[in-house]
């Protein structure tokens, strides 16, 4: 009973499938408030594509997604939208930021889908990720690792109860790697449920726990 | 509530502020879509200025400018010209309501000052109806009885050396009378007139010793075709030494060549948009491929349908507005050469070109948007977002 009312993502018997394509088969997990998870596994082991299911991007073929309460099956495109704004954070491998906004408005952009722009703790959380001096740079005059760490100042503006990061470090070096890796330490220090994909045992290392995918079958969940 | 008013305002700042840099930061496109708008409006503002300033300056010449009508002495008349009583009761005759001016014209050769000039005695007043189009520089003469003023054409003028305000003594051919005249006026009327000198009838009669006759006559009536035609047969019944035609004017013919082209310049007009339509899609379709990522991202952030559509709606929108507004103004510069080309005439702006031409690039513009958009709404972030 405890331990469904404090679990943040609840995955039972899920499956996905494209066409013939089995991505994803009897995947059950279970993820609580405030925990670190690393989901490891080989290329193409279905990592991404479980993530996409975690952040509702993405619908399972077969089985349950509760998140923080929330059966998300029983959504709408547009709720999940919704549920994607209000609770989630993502961070891409790609960075993934708009080109043609500056590391201010790119953050000012999640404050305005999920609320309202706010100048000030936008710039905040650029600081908070050392970029404050940076703020009216393009992403194209940003280096690798200024662009994620803008993307990471991206998913904490709203507060997210979940940050979700699909190979966050996968196209750093190892400085930034380390950056990375502090600021993802630092906000799960302050409550917030973090899982990481990684391809890196390191930093696996550095987590509560590690989600083992091969072929898309869980292998082990280590307690 | 004021915290709910100033969410929406930060809201639509940087709604504007996404919609700018979206426009303005290294997009090619944007410029490929303006300058596709900008032409498809300038080819269809130019054929619109064209066809509604000449087809507005035809009816409105016809209706009031210029004589159409033109009365003289039947070939077999004994004596010169015509009787002015009897040319009174021709006018006379006419239906009041269809006559806009009338003014008869005696010609007569005089000497002045300088040299031999063409003399013409009209109805001032008449006249002025008759061609409210004529430059005066100076003040027309105003009283038909008024025989110590003159009108002088502008060539008359300079040969003359004379301007508003100068006096001119006039003499008779064979030097029996003479006046002198203040010359009130000085016209242009870009035609023979700019080498005569008109005064009151009464007194081009009494210099040329031809009591009570006339030339001719010109009259501008509000009939067209057939009832032109119509009101010629009934004075040429009625008064057997008169001959009465209606004139063709050039701005008929020009009225021709306009109806006779008004399909060809519709045709033109609907094949430019299509065009225009095509190019703007194709710029569309590809700008929304080449910004998939960011679209799924912006949906990954938890953009609403609605968002992605407005947006892109925004700038389809500004796109447009930006094209038609330049494409108006090349369209003007365009409509002169046409005008020039076809009619020998300058196109004056007509304020209906505007909301015309701004609706249909508008138009043009959504046709071409809309599967794009629909495009990008059906962006499925997952998809775009996995790094290739
Ligand atoms: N849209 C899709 N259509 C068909 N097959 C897909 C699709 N997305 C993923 N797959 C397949 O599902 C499997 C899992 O893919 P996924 O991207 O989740 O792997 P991954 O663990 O993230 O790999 P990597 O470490 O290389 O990123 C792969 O075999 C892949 O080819
Ligand atoms: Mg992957």
């Amino acid at each position: 009973m405890d331990a469904i009312t404090t679990s943040v993502i609840e995955v039972a018997g899920l499956a996905k499938r494209f066409g013939t394509v089995t991505a994803l088969e009897n995947i059950n997990i279970s993820i609580r408030q405030g925990e670190f998870v690393a989901i490891m596994g080989p290329s193409g082991s279905g990592k991404t594509t479980l993530l996409n299911i975690l952040s509702c991007l993405d619908t399972p073929t077969e089985g349950k997604y509760i998140l923080d309460g929330i059966d998300s099956s029983s959504l709408t495109e547009q709720q999940r939208t919704v549920i994607r704004r209000e609770k989630i954070g993502l961070v891409f491998q790609q960075f993934h930021l708009i080109p043609y906004l500056t590391a201010l408005e790119n953050i000012m952009l999640a404050q305005h889908y999920h609320s309202m722009p706010l100048k000030d703790e936008a710039m905040a959380a650029l600081s908070r990720v050392g970029l404050d001096q940076r703020w009216n740079h393009l992403p194209s005059q940003l280096s690798g690792g200024e662009q994620q760490r803008v993307c990471i100042a991206r998913a904490l503006i709203n507060e997210p109860a979940i940050v979700l990061a699909d190979e966050p470090t996968g196209n750093l070096d190892e400085r930034n790697e380390d950056l990375v890796m502090d600021l993802l330490k630092q906000l799960n220090r302050e409550g917030r449920t973090i899982v990481l994909i990684t391809h890196n045992p390191d930093l696996g290392l550095l987590t509560d726990r590690i989600i083992r995918l091969s072929h898309g079958h869980l292998e082990d969940v280590l307690p | 509530m004021a915290a709910i008013e100033s969410a929406r305002a930060l809201r639509a700042r940087m709604f504007l502020r996404l919609l700018y840099r979206a426009l303005t930061v290294r997009n090619g496109q944007v410029v490929v879509a303006v300058i596709s708008i900008m032409v498809g409006a300038a080819v269809v503002s130019a054929l619109a200025s064209l066809y509604l300033d000449i087809s507005a300056k035809m009816s409105q010449e016809m209706r009031t400018f210029g004589a159409n009508f033109f009365i003289g002495p039947a070939p077999t008349a004994a004596s010169r010209g015509i009787d002015l009583a009897t040319y009174r009761q021709l006018v006379g005759d006419l239906p009041p309501e269809k006559l806009v001016g009338e003014t008869p014209l005696l010609y007569g050769l005089v000497r002045l000052d300088l040299g031999n000039a063409v003399l013409v005695g009209v109805d001032f007043a008449g006249l002025r109806k008759i061609a409210p189009y004529w430059q005066v520089d100076g003040k027309w003469i105003g009283v038909d009885f008024d025989d110590r003023s003159c009108m002088v054409g502008r060539r008359l003028a300079e040969t003359m050396e004379l301007k508003p305000g100068s006096t001119v003594t006039v003499i008779s051919e064979d030097r029996s009378r003479q006046t002198r005249l203040q010359v009130k006026a000085v016209i242009d009327t870009g035609d023979s007139e700019d080498e005569q000198m008109f005064v009151t009838l009464g007194l081009a009669q009494r210099l040329l010793d031809l009591p009570g006759r006339i030339d001719v006559a010109t009259l501008s009536i509000v009939a067209q075709g057939g009832e032109a035609d119509h009101i010629a047969a009934r004075i040429n019944e009625h008064f057997p030494g008169i001959v009465a035609k209606p004139i063709r004017k050039i701005s008929e013919s020009d009225g021709q060549i306009l109806d006779k082209i008004e399909g060809l310049m519709a045709l033109v007009a609907a094949t430019i948009l299509v065009i225009t339509t095509l190019c703007v899609n194709a710029t569309l379709t590809a700008m929304v491929a080449r910004r998939a990522p960011e679209i799924g991202l912006q949906k990954a952030l938890g953009a609403a349908d609605r968002a992605i559509v407005g947006q892109f709606l925004s700038e389809t929108a500004v796109i447009c507005l930006v094209g038609a507004g330049l494409g108006l103004i090349l369209g003007f510069g365009l409509a002169q050469i046409l005008g020039q080309a076809v009619f020998s005439a300058w196109v004056t702006f007509r304020p209906a070109v505007l909301p015309l031409t701004t609706g249909l690039s508008l138009l043009a513009a959504l046709a071409a948007a809309a599967v794009p958009i629909r495009r990008a709404v059906r962006i499925v972030p997952a998809r775009v977002l996995k790094g290739e």
